[in-house]
């Protein structure tokens, strides 16, 4: 009977001392989610004037064998045999941190400075070019898309925007950064990896016209941070 | 010496019972990863363009911003790979675009990160 009271005891004590290590567990954890929307962008710059991360040049039908990989502006023309393009590439390797290959591409903007525009409305076509060329060999004889005017056709372009003095022209004035640069899907296969990045020409929508039509932009060359041309990325790494 | 005993189990058994009230039951069963989404105002391709003062980003003004994120803190970080800058602002009700005007103004880089983060509504 003694040792029975005792054992009862030694429980009795055992179960008070036992409150203090279990008194501290949660019974549950309720969690709240606020609205949080994340974006990155990288904003490549073709500063300074030697950056390679940055090239750009035109080639000149009329100077079919002279590189102008050193000359500012940027020129797009239509007119007979004075047709010219541009030709320019980012390296987006120079985002840091890296955009991951996994990455949504939400919005990519090529912004080009408008120094000079056409007396009438022009469309300027954005190409991806898909064969190497460098900023110190590419002359209009050499380029990728070849010497053939209207080549690629319009069909295949990867963007557009159009710009002159003329009223309803998307891009009225010098002085300001092109809008409708718009070129997210070339960037999408960049970043993913499913083609290379090899940059874009852009050419007047319809060359060869009678009246020589012509729109100029700042090159890296000019110097001027404030109109240095430039690639916005915006992308998200989660969906 | 029993009634001793006893009154040491009344004792126990009262402070057993109050402790009883205030424990709770641990189990052992593996705490796991997981993970869940989280709302957000928007998936639209937001524009981010920087205001320049010489060669300095003094500001972003970050455009395409549907309704559904006005009113949103919209918190803005440049880094141009030595320095970050960060600002703030409020974005508009019918949403629009939104000026955040940086609290530093760092040295424009070939390439700069903006961290864009809208907070609510």
């Amino acid at each position: 009977m003694r040792a029975a009271i005792m054992g009862l005891a030694a429980i009795a004590v055992g179960l008070v001392a036992g409150t203090g290590l279990s008194s501290g567990a949660a019974a549950s954890v309720t969690m709240t989610s606020q609205t949080f929307t994340p974006y990155r962008t990288c904003t490549v710059t073709a500063t300074p004037v030697g950056t390679t991360t940055v090239v750009d040049t035109t080639v000149r039908q009329g100077s079919a064998t002279t590189n102008f990989g050193a000359t500012n502006p940027l020129t797009v023309s239509s007119g007979l045999a004075l047709n010219q393009r541009i030709y320019l590439k980012f390296d987006l390797t120079a985002c840091s941190p890296a955009i991951p290959a996994s990455a949504i591409v939400r919005l990519a903007t090529l912004r080009l400075y408008m120094t000079a525009v056409p007396a009438a409305c022009r469309t300027m076509d954005t190409f991806k070019v898909t064969a190497a060329w460098t900023e110190t060999v590419i002359t209009w004889n050499n380029q990728p898309f070849g010497t053939t005017i209207n080549n690629p056709a319009t069909g295949s372009r990867s963007g557009s925007f159009n710009m002159g003095s003329t009223a309803g022209c998307q891009n009225l004035a010098a002085g300001a950064y092109v809008v409708g640069g718009t070129v997210t899907a070339d960037v999408t296969s960049f970043v993913s990896g499913a083609s290379s990045n090899l940059g874009w020409m852009i050419r007047d929508d319809v060359e060869g016209s009678v009246t020589t039509r012509t729109a100029t932009f700042a090159a890296k060359e000019l110097g001027t941070v404030a109109q240095e041309p430039q690639l916005v990325v915006t992308y998200v790494t989660v969906p | 010496m029993l009634r001793r005993l006893l009154g040491l189990l009344l004792l126990s058994a009262a402070g057993a019972s109050v402790g009883a009230a205030a424990s709770l039951a641990f189990t052992s069963d593996t705490l796991g990863a997981a993970t869940a989404t989280t709302p957000r105002c928007t998936a639209a391709g937001l524009s981010v363009i920087q205001n320049l003062s010489g060669t300095t980003v003094i500001s972003a003004t970050v455009g395409v911003l549907p309704a559904a994120c006005g009113g949103a803190t919209l918190q803005v970080t440049v880094n141009n790979g030595t320095v970050n800058a960060t600002g703030s602002a409020a974005v508009p009700a019918g949403g629009g675009s939104v000026t955040v005007t940086l609290a530093s103004a760092p040295a424009v880089a070939t390439a700069e990160q903006t961290d864009l983060v809208l907070i609510g509504p």
